[in-house]
């Protein structure tokens, strides 16, 4: 009787785990979002949203005339308001655990930043592997809303655009929301995110943009978003933008041009490069080392010039010295000088070396920044030439 | 009941690692960064080495009187009545102590993993574990502690491997910027929960171990493997998130092991991670759950302890639920009322026990 009882009652409680899951939700109930757009309304945030359309990205054949992406725009007072008032337009409930990119526009970044993130820091859902990005001359809707050729996904587009821009050619950086949380927050050091624009507004929100071979409208990473703490303050160039790089050893690989001692240029691929800085306290006045090891590749030779010899090499490799310690002189100083807020983490250097010091210099740090002495000291190993030794342009000219 | 239950050395060393472990590698680093800044894992190391004194403290109690667990050495040692009631003050506190950690374990949840599925099934589910571990008793918990061990050691092993070369080492600098006092308030609050509440052990130690011999290096080894764990966490932590972020988090590990990212093919492997949490809560939850239970029915000199083990497990259940009103409240009562709380029961009334036990025992010998 009892055996029977218990078996009973373990069938039943079996039965009950048949139900599945307590909250699970299926995938076609969800609306994945790759992309959320932050910009200032008129009491509060408009939040735009760029949601997959598995029907167009999954199938076999895709019908060709829908977006593979929708966006939802929608106001709140809050982010989160606005983030749940989506569902009064979108069949599907949003899901954030797949955010790529968060964009910031220009005119909520001027005004600053920080109760616009508590909500993506604090959501259990959202994770901090997305890249923020700020979008320059341009609303994030406006970035959130063009269609992009070979990536269906635009917000994908965003996030692998940056992803190779950084790797191959330094001018931008890839920050995740909890860096950007450190930076902000350390007093030592100030957030610079990467800027993207939007050209071709118009045309780039259809379909039809995607249909020609150069897409008239586009997106395009320049340069440099520059804050003091969570306000943005200026624009770096992209050159400034790779000195930036530089100093902050988030150099993979780059390309740059030297020019030759008889005219004309080579161009250098940096295959190599590692930076470190030095803080140090003389006097009560900060100073700053930064010490650059690269190796360099040959890329392209367009002058007369003997390759095959010792001395051409390291005439070179100087130059490639010269090159990479005026970028980043060029850059601190421009920095310094009108922007005057310490991007570069030097703050945290001094105080690493010296934490007694640091905690007299940190009360006017900006001030402090826009004076501060620092050196550059490059060296720079060229290491291969390419396929050739010399190149074909003397006997071709003649 | 204690006289006839058996562990091993070697299970003992290992339950003590997971009981050292217990909830602290889920909150403690956050408490350390908050007051220790990037300190925080010389912090870690201060408490540990703080730790072994106290391991040593509850050692020399446990060798006065190597056959009495802690409720019949109170009452020897305080007189019958008095005793009782110091009884009362551990029973309260294994109490309170099983009623917070069920609670940490499903707050974790509901905060981070499953926001829709209410608080409660995670503390039935979870009771419900540790009562069934307690009522098959102290053999069955340690040799599934024995079990569970390697598999802990590979989740370990693992994820600090995959987080390795996340780590910043200027993420750590300057060294010993911070002052003594808030390395020694960060120290205390390591002890509070990793070491103190080691005090609950003098229930079964030395009394259910099989041999006595290496009985205290046991103890001494096995709190300092688990203190070793926290301290790496600790140390991975603020090398990969920084002090500002580990303090900022509720769950630094957690957020640690999303970290993980290896050519982004594997990732998203936190919930490993949770894993580890689940065995090491488990076993400090049993601890104060067979506390409660033991407690009990020695006091009132009750033969068997299994009649005891449904109503307490409802009732610690139940009072889990509300034994934090919300988020902010424990997070305030953990860092004002419990530090002093603890340090009472763990280490001045475990002092004043120890004083007057060797002076009894002189007597007694004379």
């Amino acid at each position: 009787m009892v055996r029977l009882l218990s078996v009973l009652v373990s069938v039943f409680l079996l039965l009950s785990l048949l139900s599945g899951c307590w909250s699970r939700r299926e995938l076609d109930e969800l609306g994945i979002a790759v992309g959320i757009g932050v910009d200032k309304a008129a009491n509060g945030y408009r939040v735009t949203t760029q949601v997959v359309s598995p029907g167009e990205i999954a199938a076999a054949r895709p019908s060709g005339n829908r977006t593979p992406v929708t966006v939802y725009e929608t106001t709140g007072s809050t982010i989160f308001e606005a983030i749940r008032k989506i569902t009064t337009k979108s069949s599907r409930e949003i899901y954030l655990a797949h955010l790529r990119v968060l964009v910031i526009g220009e005119a909520l970044a001027k005004e600053g930043i920080h109760k616009a993130l508590d909500h993506f820091s604090r959501d259990h859902e959202v994770r901090t592997d997305y890249f923020v990005i700020v979008a320059k001359g341009a609303t994030a809707s406006d970035v959130l809303k063009v269609l992009t050729p070979i990536e269906k996904i635009p917000a994908n587009y965003l996030y692998l655009a940056l992803d190779s821009s950084q790797k191959l050619w330094a001018p931008t950086a890839t920050i995740t929301l909890d860096e950007l949380i450190t930076d902000i927050t350390s007093e030592g050091k100030n957030p610079a995110l990467s800027a993207v624009r939007v050209i071709g507004k118009q045309i780039s929100q259809t379909q039809k943009n995607v249909e020609s071979i150069e897409p008239p409208g586009f997106l395009k990473y320049s340069g440099l978003a520059v804050f003091r703490k969570d306000k943005l303050i200026g624009w770096l160039n992209e050159k400034e933008s790779k000195g930036y790089s530089y100093i902050t050893n988030n150099v993979e690989s780059t390309v740059g041009a030297i020019a030759c001692p008889g005219g004309g240029k080579i161009a250098v691929e940096v295959i190599k490069s590692k930076t470190k800085i030095k803080g140090k306290v003389r006097n009560g006045k900060p100073n700053i080392d930064i010490v650059v090891k690269m190796e360099e590749n040959v890329g392209e030779v367009e002058c007369e010039i003997d390759m095959t010899k010792r001395e051409t090499i390291s005439e070179l490799e100087y130059a490639a010295k010269l090159r990479v310690e005026k970028i980043i002189k060029n850059t601190i100083k421009k920095v310094q000088s009108d922007l005057k807020v310490d991007i570069f983490g030097f703050g945290e250097a001094i105080h690493r070396a010296d934490p007694a010091a640091w905690k007299t210099l940190k009360q006017n740090w900006d001030e402090q920044f826009a004076q501060l002495d620092f050196n550059v000291n490059a060296s720079v190993k060229i290491r291969r030439i390419g396929t050739v030794a010399n190149s074909f342009h003397k006997e071709g000219v003649e | 009941m204690t006289n006839n239950v058996k562990i091993s050395i070697r299970q003992f060393t290992i339950l003590m690692m997971f009981y050292t472990i217990g909830t602290t590698i889920l909150v403690i680093p956050s408490t350390l960064a908050a007051d220790a800044k990037q300190n925080a894992w010389i912090a870690a190391i201060v408490g540990w080495l703080l730790g072994l004194l106290i391991v040593y403290l509850y050692f020399s109690i446990g060798k006065l009187y190597p056959q009495m667990t802690l409720i019949g050495f109170l009452e020897h040692t305080l007189g019958k009545w008095f005793g009782k009631l110091v009884s009362l003050i551990f029973i309260t506190f294994s109490f309170l102590g099983a009623s917070t950690v069920l609670f940490y374990l499903a707050n974790f949840m509901t905060t981070q993993v499953m926001p829709e599925t209410p608080i409660g099934a995670f503390i039935i589910l979870f009771a419900a574990l540790v009562f069934m571990g307690v009522r098959l008793g102290l053999e069955v918990l340690s040799r599934s502690a024995e079990i569970l061990f390697p598999w802990f050691l590979i989740l370990f092993v693992v994820s600090s491997i995959l987080l390795i070369p996340e780590i910043e080492i200027q993420k750590m600098k300057p060294i010993m910027e911070i002052g003594i006092k808030p390395t020694i308030k960060a120290a205390l609050a390591y002890i509070g929960t990793a070491s103190l509440p080691l005090v609950l052990i003098l229930l079964i130690f030395p009394s259910a171990l099989n041999q006595k011999k290496g009985a205290g290096k046991a103890f001494m080894i096995g709190t300092l493997l688990g203190g070793i764990c926290i301290i790496l966490i600790t140390f991975l932590s603020i090398s990969i998130l920084g002090a500002d972020f580990s303090s900022r988090n509720m769950y630094p590990s957690y957020a640690l092991a999303k970290q993980i990212n290896i050519g982004n093919f594997i990732q998203r492997v936190e919930i490993l991670m949770a894993g580890m949490w689940f065995m090491t809560i488990f076993f400090k939850a049993s601890f104060y759950a067979y506390g409660v239970v033991a407690g009990i029915t020695q006091l009132f000199g009750c033969k068997d302890y299994r009649p005891f083990v449904f109503p307490c497990g409802m009732i610690i259940a139940a009072y889990s639920l509300v034994v934090y009103p919300n988020v902010a409240y424990m997070m305030d009562f953990d860092s004002t009322v419990y530090i002093p709380y603890v340090i009472t029961i763990g280490l001045l009334l475990p002092l004043l026990l120890l004083v007057i036990g060797s002076i009894r025992k002189k007597m007694s010998s004379r």
